[in-house]
């Protein structure tokens, strides 16, 4: 028996041609798509991060922003400011109205204070007045009785038990003897009040405090303090919704409230929204809600704002306000410090391994180290710098033992020198011969011919990797956690100060700001902000290197 | 002699130079160009040498403070040199302690360094950085390895000089802005979609490792796959095999030794990387049961320490432990670094090019 040989004719494809070439179209499917899934994590993972890092940036400020940014970093116009919060608190008015005459009618504990207020003012009146022993008795056991009745009808949720009471009340307002004295107060209390029990469901009132209770506090945020309030303590809230985002989310929390309801008996509680409009429904609440929707703009006015100093800001109240230029500062600090570290040292070794070494057993040996170094978990950087720097080597020079931008900065200047080795070993290599025989050919020492010609010509390759260990260092958190790293504090001046004292950087707020901050989540542009500006960083500095070697690449070869 | 090129004269005509000085070297000129040449590179081998004394340092100053959890010297009998009784408890006394704690560290699941009665089981853990590393790696090994072989065979130069930095960027985000991302993005995503109880599990570090392992593989599998040459593939392609029977039959199994370094180098990153596995782990000393399930929250030693090292005083016995598990860590990457070395050297020498 024979074999038919697989036909060779491509317009005629065997079956095992054919199979062949699908599994190779298969493969090479796979493998583009191994490079757009790359391409496509990379997308994932930074736009996230950079789209929301850049509302910290750009955003719609409210007014509230504009005062916070001139009470707390004196930024602005004070006049232009006044005329706005002159304007946004006649806006506002209307709102505060509306809630003191409310809550009137449900805060029954003010009402009842009230009504003994005006009990013992009235006995004190009648003191003072010299009344006739007789008619003084009568009269203060008549505001006895009004003020029990008034009380009565308060603390009522029967409406026509409380109209009851209130009428009683009201049957004494034309009493001669009363008009003219405090009692009075009780008269109007009960008119107030009779209006309330028409309009408001009794029955229901301890859910209308907690619902006003929880308007309220909305409210509070959205606007801050009411004017003529003491100022709280805290910096986060003395100001009200300072950007348009979060005032909208208020304002949803305002509008429509969250209830738990049982849809199934024995199912888990699901979540419902109820607009606060119905909750409220025929109270004289009601129209509060249509306003502020209608209104809020006027009553925060918000304006597309360009923050660019959050770059330079420190933050208030946590990360609550404010920016990030401390980090930045700090991250400087302990980037620079590793990079005057290793690239001194990790040009001179290369210049030594390229140069002068051949391959003996200590060349291989210094190679293997380098590599070691390269393969060190950044965490046990990290424990090396706080058993090394912090406790063992600085304190012998005076340091107090504790964590500090110096002992970071070293750690992470090792951390960087192989990157730098190896960067500088790669330029200084691929520096053509030529150009080192050519000066050694006029009589040049290696030394000047080194410093003179390989040297310049491998700067564009060194620079590369100074970059590329900048923004490593710059990223790497393990090896500050123990030796640099610290959340709050100010950077001291001068900067020579700073070195012995431990400095906020952006890799450990990012770190911070997602999972050590419970304030945080609720600034979540200022959460991504932090990461975002470390980003920005890492990719600028990561772009000049690869622009820098495209350069490079060119000039070598000759273009 | 290197220096003798030094002195000669390298005027330019026409320049003022004094050609009454001798072409040849006096023997006072010759010594000192010997000896100052050798100085000059003592010196450089010295600064060179940088790295090995940062090694052994790094080396010295985690055994110094792992040592103390192994052997506690205040428990030892006192040491007698000039009686070989003495020596000898001191000796076995040395011995039984470090058997009995690594007994303790290593086979042990019970986490509770800051108890009563202190338990330094860190089997747990070690098994928290195995699931996660392993995961990682198996998303990061074919994605990387068929990526690499995209990069080397399959792309026109055009579109690999477009992808190559979108790999390097990949390689360049810090890692805890990936850690950021699994926390404050990934997270919450998983336990909506997947519907499991948290979304801090094995499962999201793996994938945020597999990311992040993924251009060291791509990197170094690229070059050992360029590294093959031209020949091997078009006597491949002359015999007429496809392109992918030439990669996988052919150009993969004679870049074999670089992948290799590629996985462990990619496994070594996996496994020493701290940040993310601290936020996107859980951070729950268990084992997962069933074994397969990557859902759960699990613990490693890089978050161990990075967690645990800032709430802990200095010369405490969890302090030591802390710097036990960070030796560990060195121990390993040191080991696979030694392996790596030894695959690297040769492609080096197969390849006949420059890593």
């Amino acid at each position: 028996m024979t074999r038919r040989p697989p036909s060779l004719d491509p317009r005629h494809p065997g079956r095992l041609l054919r199979l062949r070439g699908a599994m190779d179209r298969t493969f090479t499917g796979l493998a583009s798509g191994s490079i757009l899934l790359i391409a496509l994590a990379l997308l994932v993972v930074l736009a996230p991060m950079l789209w929301r890092g850049a509302t910290a940036v750009v955003f719609k400020g409210t007014v509230e922003f504009r005062r916070m940014q001139l009470e707390q970093f004196h930024r602005g116009d004070l006049k232009d400011l006044d005329a706005e919060m002159a304007e946004v608190t006649r806006a506002r008015q209307p709102v505060y109205d509306m809630l003191d005459r409310f809550s009137r009618g449900i805060a029954t504990d003010d009402l009842e204070e009230e009504g003994r207020r005006l009990y013992r003012e009235f006995g004190k009146q009648l003191d003072r007045r010299d009344t006739p022993p007789g008619e003084r008795i009568e009269l203060r056991s008549l505001a006895k009785q009004l003020r029990d009745d008034f009380t009565e009808a308060v603390e009522s949720t029967d409406k026509a038990a409380a109209l009851g009471a209130l009428g009683r009340v009201l049957k004494h307002a034309d009493d001669p003897r009363l008009t003219g004295t405090v009692a009075e107060g009780f008269f109007r209390m009960a008119r107030n009040y009779g209006h309330i029990v028409e309009t408001v469901d009794l029955g229901r009132r301890a859910e209308y405090a907690k619902a006003l209770g929880e308007v309220r506090d909305a409210i509070q945020v959205l606007f801050g303090p009411r004017p003529g309030e003491p100022r709280p303590p805290l910096v986060m809230d003395q100001y009200g919704a300072t950007r348009w985002d979060m005032a909208e989310k208020q304002l949803a929390r305002l509008l429509t409230a969250e209830t738990w309801v049982e849809v199934q008996p024995g199912q888990p509680l699901q979540r419902a929204q109820v607009p606060r409009e119905r909750e409220f429904a025929g109270t004289n609440l009601a129209p509060l809600f249509p306003l502020m929707r209608e209104h809020a703009a006027d009553m925060l006015r918000p304006q597309t704002t360009l923050y660019w100093q959050y770059f330079l800001d420190d933050s208030l109240s946590g990360h609550y306000f404010g920016g990030v230029g401390p980090e930045i500062l700090g991250t400087l600090l302990v980037t620079v410090l590793a990079i005057a570290l290793a690239l001194p040292l990790g040009v001179i070794s290369a210049a030594y391994l390229v140069e002068c070494a051949g391959d003996g057993r200590a060349v291989r040996l210094i190679r293997t180290c380098i590599n070691t170094l390269a393969g060190v978990p950044s965490i046990v950087f990290g424990l090396f710098g706080l058993a090394f720097f912090v406790i063992y080597l600085l304190p012998k020079f005076g340091l107090p033992q504790g964590s500090s931008v110096l002992a970071g900065g070293l750690a992470l200047g090792l951390l960087v020198l192989p990157i730098i080795i190896r960067a500088s070993e790669e330029a200084i290599r691929s520096v053509p011969l030529t150009y080192k025989e050519a000066a050694l050919a006029l009589g040049v020492s290696r030394l000047r011919c080194f410093v003179t010609v390989t040297l310049p010509a491998a700067l564009p390759g060194i620079l590369t990797g100074v970059i590329l260990s900048v923004s490593r260092a710059a990223g790497e958190t393990a090896p500050i956690l123990f030796t640099a790293a610290v959340v709050t504090g100010a950077t001291s001046w001068p900067l020579w100060e700073a070195v012995a004292k431990p400095a906020k950087t952006l890799a450990y707020g990012s770190y911070h700001l997602a999972v050590g901050d419970r304030l945080a989540a609720l600034v979540p542009h200022n959460q991504y902000g932090m990461v975002m500006t470390l980003i920005l960083l890492v990719l600028i500095l990561n772009i000049a290197a690869i622009l820098v070697r495209s350069r490079m690449a060119k000039r070598l070869r000759g273009q | 002699m290197a220096q003798a090129a030094d002195t000669v004269e390298t005027r330019p005509m026409g320049a003022a130079a004094d050609f009454d000085r001798p072409l040849l070297l006096t023997p006072r000129e010759d010594l000192a160009g010997y000896v100052g040449s050798h100085v000059g590179r003592a010196a450089l081998f010295l600064v060179t040498a940088t790295s090995i004394v940062a090694v052994l340092l790094i080396f010295v100053f985690i055994i110094r403070e792992a040592v103390a959890f192994f052997v506690n010297p205040a428990a030892l009998p006192p040491l007698d040199w000039t009686s070989t009784g003495s020596a000898l408890a001191w000796t076995q006394a040395v011995l039984s302690s470090i058997g009995a704690r690594l007994a303790e560290l290593l086979g042990g699941t019970q986490w509770y360094p800051e108890a009563a009665s202190p338990e330094f089981g860190a089997l747990s853990i070690l098994v928290g950085s195995l699931y996660v590393t392993g995961g990682a790696l198996l998303i990061a090994v074919p994605v990387g390895l068929l990526a690499a072989v995209c990069l080397s065979d399959i792309l026109p130069f055009g579109a690999r000089q477009a992808v190559k930095p979108v790999v390097e960027i990949l390689a360049a985000i810090p890692s805890v802005a990936y850690g950021f991302f699994a926390v404050l993005v990934l997270a919450p995503w998983m336990q909506e979609h997947l519907h499991i109880s948290t979304g801090t599990n094995a499962l999201n570090a793996a994938v945020i490792l597999a990311v992040m392992a993924i251009p060291t593989i791509v990197s170094v599998s690229e070059d050992s796959l360029t590294a093959v040459g031209r020949e091997l593939r078009e006597a491949s392609y002359a015999c007429g095999a496809t392109r992918a029977e030439t990669m996988v039959k052919v150009i993969i199994p004679a870049a074999h030794s670089g992948i290799i370094a590629a996985v462990i180098l990619g496994m070594m990153r996996a496994i020493g990387e701290t940040m993310v596995v601290w936020m996107a782990s859980g951070n729950a000393a268990q084992i997962p049961s069933p074994w397969w399930d990557l859902t759960q929250s699990v613990r490693t030693m890089t978050a161990t320490i990075a967690g645990e090292m800032g709430e802990t005083p200095q010369g405490s016995d969890h302090y030591r432990a802390l710097f036990a598990i960070g030796l560990l860590l060195l121990m390993f990457t040191f080991a696979l670094n030694l392996v790596t070395e030894h695959f690297l050297h040769r492609v080096r020498r197969a390849g006949g090019t420059s890593p």
